[in-house]
């Protein structure tokens, strides 16, 4: 049986690389939506992708255990197709990360696609390729550098989550338990020495896996000079 | 013979377009006018890079789109290509993959790459990154690229416009030797009437969203000679008389090239690349560098002298303040056209059917390519 601390690492990698994938699934196409749309409704949803930025993860914590719960809709549905209850199960604070990470996986992609613009794409085309194809050599190569920025602050970001999770996830642990509510336990119990590993190992995963992303956008700036 | 019909219009808040023509795809056709007639936006519309068009273009008996069928071609798959003003090159790859990107998603695959790459004289940048090379090499690349989709129309955004007078000249000399080897109907487009002249076999020519001529070169020209006759404000074009002659002498001993003009001859100065006798010269004479006398010269150093008649006078009719006229002599069932103040017309007594001389120096018939 593993360490309680190690089956929260576990999890907490479990739940970010799953989050970060989920997220560069949806944020991608939002993000080109949003970068090519000239409707007046691009403000709207441009603010709700970024209201998790400014709201308190417990507000967002607090409608989603209301929504992950049997009594409404979706908790409904969920419970019908998968057999099991969504409030306090790994899948809820994967769903929660997803929706609180958003804006640092949407608002890099979405930056450089307008960066981007539509120039070598109509090219693109006038060499005969398709739009799936023109994605896949023109803008993915080109825009390298901002997905893995995104797909990293993502990661990171979902990695420090703490109030979300603490709402709709609980504390089970091996399902629910991350690394941030494991350190706010040993807090609780008056064990810093703990508290402290765990603190630590937080601080400087995070500031290596930063400073990995601003090394990797470093010679782009350059060329762009 | 390939034809492009284009029955369509396009509505912008502040510029609407509209065309019915039909244009038949020989060589090189050149679609001249100013900045905001419409020029680039009707070849972005021929190659599916316009949203919101109404009506049909038709090329080769292939619909592209007709907006009555709801039918719409996608751009990649027109089988036209186009080469922008500002090259587009893709920053990420070398030129040879450039190359290759277009190769690649070309189903017939006739032409090789090589070949595309000695003709645009490429090989031996085909490594390079295509961010180091210069405009005019950046624009061969565009050229290659477009021509290894092996395209039925290839459209020419002002490919020359960001190049120096050097590269100009050697970009438009390899779009004549593409066209013909390939043997690729072209659609080119400028604001330059020189360029235009020395490559174009038909002229179309547009205004505000609209075509206001479309025929032979040389015809083309000349008709807006009378436009901006008519309406000198508009600055349309410096007047000319655009001229394909055969030569008679490449030098005549003295440094001159001499043409035929049927039974008269017009002396330029000799030209520097390869000529032979009989070849036709694109060539134009500028109005204003052009005059009139009524009795032959002698004793002059202007060697050029034509016979011909007065065949009409036009002055403008917008502007009465101006005091100049544009005069149509008739040498040789060529027609010239000469740029006089009203003062001398009058001094002169000119009129219609009157005949003249008409004297230039070897140095104003002049070519853009050489």
């Amino acid at each position: 049986m593993p360490s309680p601390d190690l089956l929260a690492l576990a999890v907490t990698l479990k739940m970010a690389a799953l989050t970060t994938v989920i997220l560069l699934l949806i944020g991608t196409p939002l993000a080109w939506y949003l970068a090519k749309m000239t409707s007046r409704f691009k403000v709207i949803i441009e603010a709700i992708v970024a209201l998790p930025l400014v709201l308190p993860p417990t507000v967002l914590g607090f409608y989603l255990l209301i929504a992950f719960s049997p009594q409404h809709l979706p908790g409904e549905i969920w419970q019908q197709v998968t057999g099991q209850q969504l409030a306090f199960s790994f899948s809820a604070i994967v769903i929660g990360s997803v929706l609180y990470s958003l804006p640092f996986v949407v608002q890099p992609l979405q930056k450089a696609f307008e960066q981007l613009g539509d120039s070598l794409l109509e090219a693109g085309a006038m060499l005969g390729a398709g739009t799936i194809d023109r994605f896949f050599t023109i803008v993915l190569p080109l825009t390298k550098a901002s997905f893995i920025t995104a797909a990293s602050l993502g990661f990171a970001h979902t990695v420090g989550e703490f109030g979300v999770i603490l709402m709709i996830g609980g504390n089970i642990p091996g399902e629910t338990r991350v690394l941030s509510i494991a350190l706010f336990d040993h807090v609780e119990a008056f064990d810093y020495a703990k508290a402290h590993i765990l603190a630590i190992s937080l601080l400087i995963g995070s500031m290596i896996l930063l400073a990995s992303v601003y090394l990797l956008n470093l010679p782009s700036r350059k060329e762009r000079e | 013979m390939t034809q492009l019909n284009l029955d369509f219009s396009l509505n912008y808040k502040a510029f609407n377009f509209t065309i019915n023509q039909t244009i038949n795809l020989t060589g090189i056709t050149g679609v001249f006018g100013h900045s905001g007639s419409g020029k680039s936006t009707l070849l972005r519309a021929i190659a599916g890079l316009e949203q919101g068009i109404t009506g049909s273009i038709v090329f080769h008996e292939k619909t592209l789109i007709d907006t009555t069928k709801n039918l719409c071609e996608k751009p990649e798959r027109r089988n036209i290509s186009l080469v922008f003003q500002d090259s587009r090159l893709f920053p990420h790859l070398t030129v040879r993959d450039n190359v290759k990107y277009a190769a690649k998603r070309c189903v017939s695959s006739q032409l090789n790459i090589t070949d595309i790459l000695k003709l645009t004289e490429l090989d031996k940048l085909a490594d390079a990154n295509v961010c180091e090379l210069s405009s005019g090499q950046k624009q061969r690349v565009a050229l290659a690229r477009a021509i290894l989709t092996e395209p039925k129309l290839l459209l020419l955004d002002e490919p020359l416009s960001a190049l120096d007078q050097t590269s100009k000249t050697k970009l438009l000399n390899l779009i004549v030797k593409v066209q013909q080897q390939l043997d690729l109907p072209i659609l080119y487009v400028s604001h330059s009437v020189d360029e235009l002249q020395q490559v174009c076999d038909n002229m179309l020519i547009l205004s505000q969203g609209k075509v206001i001529n479309y025929g032979n070169i040389h015809h083309a020209i000349h008709q807006l000679n009378f436009l901006s006759a008519r309406l000198p404000n508009e600055q349309l074009i410096h007047q000319q008389t655009s001229l394909s002659l055969p030569i008679a002498s490449t030098d005549n001993g003295q440094g001159l090239m001499v043409l035929t003009l049927t039974e008269q001859k017009i002396l330029l100065p000799r030209l520097q690349g390869k000529f032979i006798k009989n070849q036709h010269l694109r060539c134009f004479i500028l109005a204003s560098d052009i005059s009139i006398c009524l009795s032959e010269p002698q004793n002059s150093t202007i060697v050029n002298h034509l016979s011909g008649k007065i065949s009409a006078i036009e002055s403008s009719t917008s502007d009465k303040s101006t005091h100049s006229v544009l005069v149509t002599v008739i040498c040789s069932e060529q027609e010239f056209f000469v740029h006089i103040s009203t003062y001398s017309q009058q001094k002169l007594a000119l009129i219609i059917n009157q005949p003249v001389y008409l004297q230039f120096k070897a140095g104003a018939v002049r070519t853009y390519l050489y």
